[in-house]
């Protein structure tokens, strides 16, 4: 199942942002920027896991419709 | 993944990426409920001050742009973003640019935005700009996800394959770039640390306060007024199965608009230490503004020539078309309220409140109420709505709580400048503050049972809607090329 560029290039940002926010937190001076930091890493993880379901749910949907045409391997 | 399978994906995938669409159209319905129930809140407060329990996250001044910034942002920012992905495909006949993947992050960040502004409000952070509250981390935030937004939309309208750019495109494509400008522009300062939520504006005293309102009223320009008249151009002539009544005019409404419409920004500074001259041009601007909008509206209007009738059976289309009617209104009022000498009676007062309210509510409330009824059918492939008859009601509700809520703001506002400005024989002022505040406490409660007839509406709508995407699939599914066809086009 072949990955998208735009998937890699997103999913390789949002890490890195998830990363910024853990360093965020990390050295937070106040409230708000602690929890911003760690809203913003786990927001990076739920949208990469968000990304890794997505790509299986289209595989998955491209087999079903493989299937319904009769062109299956 | 050989090629068969990838033309099988294909298949697999709608032409158009609708699934973006679907979910902001369920956040502007989420957000909308959530705004008008915080609005209500906060108005209950401001008529028993009780309310706020003596906690400081439930207190006026915190949640008040929880309110503000869950009504613009979030309800109608979702509406807009949702609603402009939706046109640019299908006028343009393409799918979005860059994939599903950059959609889905505009989507997700966007939502990151708003409740990472709403959570730090209530904890106490802002920058005390008017809706634009968020300190500069969150600022940052939003200006990534806005700036891949407009990639999306410039690179759709790019690979187009229609050699026209329809009007409700170029609306769109104003208000997203005009707030690019807008939001960093104001947005300029300098952070105490890098590890730290406050900031400092890069500008001071009434150079700040210019920069500011020039931000805030083209907030009220471009996103309030530019995006939903997008939304105008699109979804009324579906609705009404008509032609827009004169193309030229959109053409000539969108330039003067976007034209008059930057310079307006220094009524909001009468009577303040903004020059003279700068006031001046402010206020001769407003003025100027009232041709573009009622041409505008007049346009909007006159595209239901011959379909009339239809407002009898689609209360979504007559939503549009009473938001049309108020948005000829509040542009009307405005530019009343930019003349120095009426500002002087109004600003500081409620009047300034209803004004807005009058706008939010029945202009880009009711236009956004119109598109989500129109959508929600189309998107979800059904036939239309689960109840007619609940969205008349939800009509009508609306439509009372506006009433109730303008006329009582009108009535407190004016009463509110003349009490302020009277004086005594001996030259004294004739009433206190606390006196005025007294006075205006029965339009309050007025006031706070308008906008609980507005968020019933809204509890309304929500319902109708949840039970027309649950209701069975009626309509048919959009077209798919077959896997072969698929192929062929990609060279495969």
């Amino acid at each position: 199942m072949r990955i998208e560029t735009s998937d890699v290039v997103i999913g390789v940002m949002v890490v890195m942002l998830g990363l910024l926010g853990l360093t965020a937190a990390a050295h937070a001076h106040d409230d708000e920027m602690y929890v911003f930091g760690l809203a913003l890493a786990g927001f990076a993880g739920a949208f990469v896991i968000g990304q890794i379901r997505r790509h299986y749910d289209r595989a998955e949907a491209a087999r079903r419709a493989l299937r319904a045409e009769g062109t299956a391997p | 993944m050989n090629d068969a399978a990838g033309a099988a994906l294909q298949t697999a995938v709608e032409p158009y990426n609708e699934a973006v669409v679907r979910k902001f159209t369920i956040a502007a319905v989420f957000w909308a409920v959530v705004a008008f129930a915080v609005g209500v809140y906060i108005a209950s407060e401001l008529a028993w001050p009780a309310l706020n329990f003596g906690l400081p996250w439930l207190n006026f001044g915190r949640l008040r742009p929880v309110h503000t910034s869950a009504a613009i942002f979030a309800f109608g920012g979702s509406a807009l973003l949702g609603t402009s992905m939706y046109v640019v495909q299908r006028t343009c006949k393409a799918r979005l640019f860059g994939g599903d993947a950059l959609a889905d992050f505009i989507f997700w960040g966007y939502q990151f935005f708003i409740v990472m502004a709403a959570l730090s409000y209530v904890m106490g952070f802002s920058k005390s700009r008017e809706y634009a509250e968020p300190e500069w981390h969150i600022d940052l935030w939003l200006a990534l996800v806005w700036v891949l937004y407009a990639v999306v939309f410039v690179g759709t309208l790019l690979k187009r394959r229609e050699p026209h750019i329809y009007v409700a495109n170029w609306f769109y494509l104003a208000f997203i770039l005009t707030i690019a400008v807008l939001h960093i522009g104001n947005n300029l300062g300098v952070p105490v640390s890098a590890y730290g939520a406050k900031s400092y504006s890069l500008f001071s005293g009434a150079q700040d306060a210019l920069i500011q309102w020039w931000y805030g009223h083209n907030a009220v320009g471009f996103f309030l007024t530019a995006g939903f008249l997008g939304m105008m151009y699109y979804f009324i002539p579906k609705a009404a199965n008509r032609p827009i009544y004169s193309y030229r005019l959109s053409v000539v409404h969108f330039w003067s608009l976007i034209f008059l419409y930057i310079w307006a920004g220094p009524h909001h500074l009468h009577w303040t230490a903004l020059p003279d001259w700068a006031q001046t041009l402010g206020m001769v601007f407003s003025i100027m503004l009232w041709m573009p909008s009622w041409g505008g509206m007049i346009n909007g209007l006159m595209t239901l020539s011959g379909a009339w009738d239809k407002l009898r059976t689609d209360p979504g289309l007559r939503f549009s078309v009473t938001a049309v009617g108020f948005y000829g209104m509040s542009t009307f009022e405005g530019p009343v309220m930019s003349i120095r000498t009426v500002n002087a009676l109004s600003h500081y007062t409620d009047w300034t409140i209803g004004h807005v309210h009058s706008g939010a509510l029945g202009w880009v409330a009711f236009i956004s109420f119109g598109a989500i009824y129109y959508l929600v059918p189309v998107l979800w492939r059904r036939n239309g709505l689960y109840s007619v008859r609940l969205c008349a009601w939800h009509y009508w509700i609306s439509t009372l709580g506006i009433v109730l809520y303008i006329v009582s703001m009108w009535v407190a506002g004016i009463m509110e400048g003349l009490m302020w400005r009277a004086y005594d024989a001996n030259g004294f002022l004739q009433y206190s503050f606390v006196e005025s505040v007294v006075a205006v406490h029965p339009f309050f409660v007025i006031r706070m049972l308008g906008g609980l007839l507005f968020l019933t509406g809204a509890l309304l709508m929500a319902y109708n809607l949840i039970m027309t995407v649950r209701s069975p699939r009626t309509a048919p599914a959009p077209e798919r090329l077959s896997a072969g066809m698929v192929a062929v086009a990609a060279g495969g």
